[in-house]
């Protein structure tokens, strides 16, 4: 994560790849499925949450990081980061939410969430950084 | 808080690096403590003293004390 000389930051972007992996081959395959056969009931459902999975797998793997990495100060810098990423997610997600209520902006997916948390600590962690130079 | 890392170092000239590399920390983490910016653990500071062969406070001390 910050310092990628470490073993437990070497695991976590090893754990992050299985991650993205199975994402990319689960949603293919959830896709698929539903274009070809149409399913509907509980096996529409199991395949809907079927990309989800390796999504939840890798917040699962950032909690192992924290756990796992020695050195307290990085440890502390990801975790300064990652609340840095939830608070601007549930600021922009509130103000987006009554913008959509009352302004008519374009309606806002709930999967896209995820991937602006991780654009916000992505954002957060070079100024954070820059913080402690 | 203060610290006399930078000179302990000085003393037995050692980089930040050959520094990190005892605590088995990252050299940014060495550079933070030593600079003031981020005050390590009891557990971290104590592993500083036993490298210096000195106590805690003879490393670190309160701005305000």
């Amino acid at each position: 994560m910050n310092c990628m000389n470490n073993p437990a930051a070497r695991r976590f972007m090893w754990h992050l790849a299985i991650t993205m992996v199975l994402y990319v081959a689960f949603l293919v395959l959830a896709l698929v499925i539903f274009i070809h056969y149409r399913p509907t009931g509980p096996l529409a459902w199991l395949l809907a949450v079927l990309p989800a999975l390796p999504v939840i797998g890798q917040l699962a793997v950032c909690g192992l990081y924290l756990a796992e990495e020695k050195d307290e100060f990085l440890r502390n810098l990801q975790i300064q980061a990652m609340l840095w990423g939830i608070g601007a997610t549930l600021a922009v997600t509130t103000v987006w939410g009554f913008l959509e209520n009352f302004a008519q902006v374009p309606h806002l997916y709930l999967y896209v969430v995820y991937p602006l948390f991780w654009f916000f600590v992505g954002i957060s962690t070079p100024l954070l950084k820059a913080r402690y130079k | 808080m203060k610290n006399r890392l930078r000179v302990l170092r000085a003393e037995r000239n050692w980089s930040q690096a050959d520094l990190a590399e005892r605590l088995e920390v990252s050299r940014q983490s060495v550079n933070a403590i030593e600079t003031g910016k981020y005050d390590p653990s009891l557990p971290l500071a104590f592993k500083l003293a036993r490298l210096f062969e000195t106590t805690i406070e003879a490393i670190f001390s309160d701005e305000n004390g």
